[in-house]
This record gives structure tokens, sequence and C-alpha cells, in this order.
């Protein structure tokens, strides 16, 4: 039993030039979040935000936040989201989209959807290599991310989705 | 995880003259896991001599299509021509129109969009987003509209730039969806830049603000576009069952035979469906 039930959504920031997403930070995204929610939502938005509105995880390598929110009214917060067009960090203004990839009850189910996200661009990234090298870089590093288990689930759903495309 | 649901669709990306941005656009696209998008190219019928634009080939564009994610597909490109009309002769159906996969059109007076609800042969009416709404939409017309399986679109590129436009898009949809009940509606982005471009997750919820109910709202982006291409292909055929054209080339390329099978699928499958 939990007294306070979260919802969790798992966003990924697209920026232009990936090496401006290394300004990204905490900070900077509580702020936009709190008045793209202000702005689209007014006051009752604001203050819906004061009750365990927190930003828990942030990579500044591959864009990926996790914003926590009370479950009762993420939708509010997720129907600001899209109105974040620009981040502003020590001054500097860097457009950027906020994408939802998830929304989960706890960190954990976010944490396992992130793996096999992360896993897939990986996959993604693959074919755009230039050599050898850095072909054999990225096939580590899809086999290191992996875990066993992981795989397993990956393929079945593999095989479910192919069934559902032929229909 | 990810794509459980039916396929997104972005059936509106600006056509720009800049080759690189509308790689760029595509590319974010297939990213956040649109499996087809149209170019859109707009025909301002105010202009002395209205020119017709040719779609461009996707060949032009890329050499190897981006895939989208979470498939191992690459991300279909369509074209579509978006009409704006203030006078009824603005919109003359002819050959030209049916070098576009969609057709669309952008009724600026009531007359004209009780005309496109009725009668014209479109796919998608457009909806104003940037200023108010200038009449109201009335029962018969919309209602016919949907009958007929032509679909109303809603913009969400303006709302995102400017926050009077967020009104007016708000106000619109809202007037929309007191007389469509949330049928008949897709969402599209209209986006002229890369990160103008939202993922089709968050356009869903955002059909909340706009009015539409969560199965509707997820029904905008996806199955009703569907709907919509479905339809823009059965234009060029007799009825849904009979397609006539050129024969292709001798060696035609993979993604071409792709193309034509999918098609030919699909109006198959069309044909059932009306009989």
């Amino acid at each position: 039993m939990v007294r306070f039930k979260s919802r969790y959504l798992l966003c990924e920031v697209c920026v232009e030039d990936r090496s401006s997403l290394l300004l990204l930070e905490e900070r900077a995204i509580f702020h936009a979040v709190k008045t793209a929610v202000a702005r689209s939502h007014g006051d009752y938005g604001a203050a819906l935000l004061i009750l365990s509105f927190a930003v828990k995880y942030v990579n500044a390598h591959t864009g990926i936040i996790l914003i926590r929110c009370r479950k009762s009214h993420y939708r509010i917060l997720w129907s600001a989201l899209p109105f974040i067009s620009c981040l502003e960090n020590r001054g500097q203004k860097v457009q950027c989209l906020i994408s939802c990839l998830h929304v989960g009850g706890t960190i954990r189910t976010c944490q396992k959807f992130l793996v096999k996200y992360s896993t897939q661009q990986l996959h993604r990234m693959l074919p755009h290599c230039k050599n050898e090298a850095e072909r054999d870089e990225v096939r580590r590093a899809v086999l290191s991310c992996s875990l066993e288990k992981e795989r397993d689930v990956e393929e079945e759903e593999e095989v479910e989705e192919d069934d559902w495309e032929d229909e | 995880m990810v794509c459980k649901m039916a396929m997104f669709m972005d059936l509106n990306v600006n056509f720009t003259k800049d080759k690189k941005t509308l790689q760029n656009i595509i590319e974010t696209a297939a990213h956040l896991g649109y499996s087809t998008v149209a170019i859109n190219y707009t025909l301002e019928s105010q202009q002395k001599k209205p020119e017709i634009p040719k779609p461009t080939s996707i060949s032009d564009l890329f050499t190897k299509l981006p895939v989208v994610q979470g498939r191992s597909r690459p991300i279909r490109v369509l074209s579509r021509l978006t009409v704006v009309a203030t006078d009824p002769s603005h919109f003359r159906p002819n050959a030209e129109y049916k070098a576009f996969d969609l057709v669309a059109v952008f009724p600026k007076t009531e007359k004209l969009f009780h005309a496109a609800c009725m009668t014209f042969e479109v796919d998608i009416i457009c909806v104003t987003v940037t200023e108010k709404q200038p009449f109201h939409f009335k029962r018969a017309p919309v209602n016919g509209a949907i009958d007929r399986g032509v679909f109303f679109e809603i913009v969400y590129t303006p709302a995102i730039r400017d926050s009077t436009m967020r009104r007016y898009t708000i106000g619109n949809s809202l007037g929309l969806m007191e007389t469509c009940k949330g049928k008949g509606v897709i969402l599209s982005s209209g986006a002229e830049k890369p990160l103008e471009l939202r993922g089709p997750y968050d356009i869903a919820n955002l059909g909340l603000v706009f009015g539409l109910s969560e199965g509707d709202a997820k029904a905008a982006v996806s199955t009703n576009c569907r709907s919509v291409v479905l339809n823009g292909e059965t234009r060029t055929t007799a009825f849904g069952i009979i397609r006539t054209m050129k024969k292709p080339p001798p060696a035609p390329t993979a993604s071409e035979e792709d193309k034509s099978e999918e098609r030919e699928n699909s109006a198959a499958k069309r044909a059932k469906m009306e009989h």
C-alpha cells in the first residue's frame, strides 16, 4: 500500500545540435515545465504542481528526463509539455522539443522501459556507422546494455509485432 | 511497448524549398514514431494565376528513407495539396490534383464550407486556427462530411508558436467538437521546422485540451489518418475497385514495388468494406 500514488513521465529532449544537450540541468527543466503549466492552465495548474512535482532524473548525454507528479493530475502536466519550445540555462536559450516516451507508476517500470528503449536506439544507430571500428563499438554497447532476460522479452515482443502487422 | 497501437501519421508537413530542412523534419518524424508523413503544398488562390505545384519525388530527398522508431520499416512519405478557397471557382478538380496522394481544402466562407463538406472531392477539410472562426459549424454539413468520410483537420503548430493562436486553436476546435462530437477529426502538425513536431502520444494527450475524448484523441492521430490515406487512394480509382495505371518501367526499384503492392491491397480492402 502506498499513500500517495504518482505518475512518472519519461521524456526525451530533442535538440538540433546534440552538443547543446550538455547544458541540460534539473533546475532548467523544473522551471520550464512550471512556467509552461502556469501559462496553459493558469493558477489552477500552477497550484497542482506545488504537490509532489519533481524532476527525478536527468541524463544530459542522451537527453532523457524523468518527471514525477500526482497521479490525479498528470494529464494537466502532460498537456502542457508540448508547449515547451525552448529551455533556458545560464542565459542560453536552446530550442528543443520534449516528447513523452513512457508513463509509468513507478521509477522501476520507467527504468525497465528505458533500458529497452536505449537498446533500440543503439540498434537504430548501427546502420549509420561509417567504418568497421565504429560498428564494433556500437555492437559491443548493444550487447552490454541488454541483459539476457531483457533480450528474451524483446524477442517475444518482436514476434507479436510481426503478427500484428500481418493482419 | 512502443507500438502496440495503430500506426501514427502526421498528414501535414509544410513543403519548403530547402531540402535540408525537409529531410530533417522527416527524420525527426521517424524518430518520434510517425510511420507516415505527408508533405503539404499550399495553393493560394488569391493570386491572379494560381500555379499548381508539382510534388517532388521522394527519391530526390532521400536515397534511403529513415526507419521508423520501434519498427523495421522505413517511413512512408506522401504528398498533399491544400487549396485555399475564398470563391467556389478556386476549387477545380483536374488532372493536376491527381498527382497528389491527398487533397485538402481550406474553405474561408460558410457557403464554401457547406460545399466542401457535401460535394467537393476532397479528403480533408482544414479548420481555421490562426483567427476566430468566421462562421458557426452547422450540424448538417458536418454530419454530411462525416458520412462521406471527409475529415476535419486541426493543426497544432500555431498553438505551439504563440499564445494568442493557442486561444483561437482551442476555441475553434471546441466549437467544432460541439457539432461533430469528436468524430471525424484528425490532428496534424503543419510544421515548418523539425523542432515544431511533437510526439504522437503527446498529441493524443493534447487532444483532451481540444475537447476530444481519450479514445477519439488517439484515433485522431492514428486510425482516422489511416482512413484519410485510404480515402485518398480510392480517389484515383473507380469506386475503389478498379485502378488503371501505367505499365511500370522494366526494372522497378524495390521500394516502388512495395508501394504499388500496398496500394492494391488497400484498394481491395476498401472494396470489401463497401460491399
